[in-house]
């Protein structure tokens, strides 16, 4: 008989109990599968920004307004590779309810500013093109079954139209997928010269300049000399990396990070309780046959292993059986989960951290039968009834 | 007299209560896993229920808010000079030696450094009339005093200066070209005007190059009926392109608006869990039972029923999840309530509120440890009733 045989047997023997390990443990892998990809997705943004990507706004705040100029003031700079600018658009399709996340900007600046936008060359030279042209992400596109080529009624919950009716008429010239940053794939981007053309105010006034510098290592001249050339102007800037930028922006809502993590420990504090005390209660049960398999010859680290072993499949059984309920989930919400967190999806970055906690779990729990497995006396054992 | 099966239920229930301690680890264990849960539960519902009170809580029925035809929120709405002359002589709002009691008000947004990661974040800066701070009922100043109109001087809620450095009393700070002083700290019974920065209109306008501009009115109403005549009149004026709303109903409808992703996770969270804790409390009990079965038989033997067996079964998982339950929300009231935190709200600037543990609150939260006992131990308690007396009592 072999030790393998007789982990297995172990675990089968009570297999209600077996199961309802599993079950906890399925549990708090399926929160941990379901929350650190949630996690991922939700920090994407200041994770995957290029390292050369800068953004100056309004130093006092990035909602003020920046004058139009200063886009192209900043592309003199030495050192800036590529310029773009946008403005909040506040557009909503139909419902108020419906908001988009809406910004109008300069096509050709947009383009070169975000190079891992991906959109066919048809559809660039589209946008390119049209004024009325309207660049929408994926899952946008899918969300409001749009496709290239249909006309849009958009309407903006800050600016009114000068002519013509309430909503601004759009025609969709492309549907990007933007892999490196799937957030964006949230996002519709106008043109700025349709904005400036249609809006009663605000026209010539931009929220944001992005930009790229030819390589990181000169962002922070960079940066010292946009600030220092506005500084004392009635629009002065603050300019940052698009990363911190963004970083800044996700801890508005609050901190995400840190209650996911509360709700994690808590869930494995659970679970390392029920699951090591179920372990400790099912090798004292067996303490008789410890004490058999002693006098059989078998060496105490033989039982140890034995042990350990049984706690860490059941741990990495009960985390591969909850990455894969979150996996299910997660693929088959896709759609609603798209709506917050865009581009969430389980990768083998959670699998492999889930399964390092498994181990760890599974040590842990198995950790104390196993020493008292080790060090158990025969006598002492088939003395115990 | 008790009927006999009452008395029985009762003796095995606290023979099973008392005899917890021979189980204590996996008992304990057990009360813990449910106390964790009810802990999540009664976490976020607190959290959810802060972050609603304290918009919910802001407007008053009397006072009337006007916004542009269309706009949601204050940040998205915007209101000329023209159209603030004309609602100065509409009727429904109350007046004071002639004069209407309105405010035109402009909100910009500002950064503010956070205390606690010293990241940036949107607060509301708000430039009132002259009777601005008249139209808040429950506003009162608790360090220094009112801004002096036509001067850069500041107030702040004190829940501004609770989560978000530079604006203690005496402080200068910079917006843009100006230098601003803090003169004053107000209190707002924790509500979301805690979280903002108020000055003087025509102060915000010009630093702000947005002269003549104003986001909204606030106006008393001169009598309940005067919302509506107010209504009428300006739904019936080609020229104001506004709507007009009781402040009551503009933060409510706020409230329901902004309970986001964050506040609506509790429940789902607290149940996932409770089926983990299930799985302990159900090994728990399955234990004690196989633990007792000598036990048992001998009690069903000298004459105890199998309804008694069963319920005193269930009283120790009820026991064990009531204690865990109570712990739970001791806990998250001890470490929680009262904390301060803060989002991001529909205005898209910084709501500051505090988690806030009800009653109510922590009854449905025990609910649910109650819920975890009593699948917990139904399971487990029909087997007791269920135990062979003779199999048992033989094994031995």
């Amino acid at each position: 008989m072999n030790q393998a045989l007789l982990v297995a047997k172990n675990l089968g023997r009570r297999k209600l109990r077996t199961g309802l390990m599993l079950l906890a443990l399925l549990i708090a892998f399926f929160l941990y599968g379901c929350l650190e990809s949630f996690d991922r997705a939700f920090y994407a943004s200041q994770n995957s920004a290029a390292d050369n990507r800068l953004v100056s706004v309004n130093k006092v705040n990035f909602t003020l307004p920046l004058p139009i100029s200063y886009a192209a003031q900043i592309g003199l700079v030495p050192g800036v590779s590529a310029v773009s600018y946008q403005s909040w658009f506040g557009g909503y399709y139909q419902d108020p309810r419906q908001f988009l996340i809406m910004f109008a900007s300069d096509p050709a600046g947009y383009l070169a500013v975000y190079p891992n936008l991906q959109v066919t060359p048809a559809e660039r030279t589209a946008w390119l093109a049209d004024r009325t042209g309207l660049l929408v992400g994926r899952t946008v596109a899918t969300k409001y079954h749009w496709r290239v080529g249909d006309h849009v009624p958009i309407s903006s919950n800050i600016y009114t139209r000068a002519k013509g009716s309430h909503a601004w008429d759009f025609t969709i010239s492309g549907i990007y997928s933007f892999p490196t940053d799937p957030a964006r794939e949230g996002q519709v981007i106008m043109r700025h010269d349709y904005f400036d053309e249609t809006v009663t105010f605000g026209r010539d006034t931009i929220n944001m300049v992005m930009f790229t510098t030819k390589s990181a290592a000169l962002n922070e001249a960079v940066i010292k000399r946009i600030d220092a050339q506005f500084a004392n102007s009635p629009y002065e800037t603050t300019t940052d990396t698009a990363a911190a930028f963004n970083r800044a922006f996700a801890s508005q809502l609050g901190n995400i990070a840190l209650i996911i993590r509360l709700v994690l420990i808590s869930a494995f504090a659970a679970i390392l309780l029920i699951v090591g005390n179920t372990m400790v209660m099912a090798v004292r049960e067996r303490t008789r046959e410890i004490g058999v398999l002693k006098t059989l010859g078998f060496s105490g680290t033989a039982i140890m292993m034995q042990i350990l072993a049984e706690s860490m499949l059941l741990s990495v059984t009960g985390a591969l059986l909850g990455l894969a309920v979150a996996g299910l989930l997660i693929s088959g919400l896709k759609e609603v989960i798209a709506g917050f967190a865009p581009g969430m999806h389980l990768a083998w970055q959670e699998v492999v951290s889930a399964l390092g906690w498994a181990v760890i779990l599974g040590l842990a729990t198995g950790g104390l039968p196993a020493w008292s497995g080790l060090k158990l006396r025969i006598a002492t054992a088939l003395g115990r009834i | 007299m008790m009927p006999r099966v009452l008395r029985q239920c009762a003796a095995l229930a606290r023979m099973n209560i008392l005899s917890i301690p021979q189980r204590i680890w996996m008992s304990v264990s057990t009360c813990f896993a449910i106390a964790l849960v009810v802990a999540v539960l009664l976490v976020f519902l607190a959290m959810g229920n802060g972050f609603k009170q304290a918009q919910s809580s802001a407007g008053a029925a009397d006072i009337a808010i006007v916004l542009r035809d269309g706009a949601q929120t204050e940040i998205s709405s915007t209101v000329s000079r023209e159209q603030v002359m004309l609602l100065e002589e509409a009727p429904g709002i109350a007046r004071a030696s002639g004069k209407p009691l309105l405010s035109a008000e402009l909100y910009v947004i500002v950064d503010g450094i956070r205390r606690s990661n010293g990241l940036k974040s949107n607060l509301p800066l708000r430039g009132l009339g002259v009777e601005g701070a008249a139209l808040r009922h429950n506003v009162r100043i608790v360090q220094g005093r009112m801004f002096r109109s036509g001067t850069n001087e500041l107030v702040v809620g004190q829940g501004v200066t609770r989560e978000f450095a530079g604006f203690d009393l005496g402080h200068t700070l910079r917006l843009g070209q100006t230098v601003w002083t803090v003169v004053g700290i107000f209190a707002d019974g924790g509500t979301v005007r805690e979280s903002e920065l108020w000055a003087d209109v025509g102060v915000v306008q010009s630093v702000f190059h947005r002269l003549n501009v104003f986001q909204t009115v606030r106006a008393r109403l001169a009598s309940p009926t005067a919302l509506a005549t107010l209504k009428s009149h300006v739904a019936n004026d080609p020229r104001l392109q506004l709507v007009v709303e009781s402040e009551a109903e503009y933060f409510s409808e706020q409230a329901k608006q902004s309970s986001g992703l964050i506040q609506n996770l509790g429940w789902p969270l607290a149940i996932i869990m409770a089926i983990g804790a299930l799985a302990g409390a159900l090994n728990t009990m399955y234990s004690s039972v196989a633990a007792r079965g000598t036990e048992i038989a001998t009690l069903r033997a000298i004459g105890f029923g199998g309804i008694p067996t069963f319920a005193g079964t269930l009283a120790e998982a009820l026991a064990l999840s009531i204690v865990g339950g109570l712990f739970g929300v001791l806990a998250a009231t001890i470490l929680f309530n009262g904390y301060s935190a803060s989002t991001l709200s529909s205005n898209f600037t910084q709501v500051i509120f505090t988690f806030k543990m009800t009653p109510a609150l922590c009854v449905r939260a025990l609910w649910l440890a109650i819920t975890i006992g009593l699948i917990g131990g139904i399971l487990p308690a029909i087997r007791a009733a269920r135990l062979p007396i003779v199999g048992m009592l033989g094994e031995q």
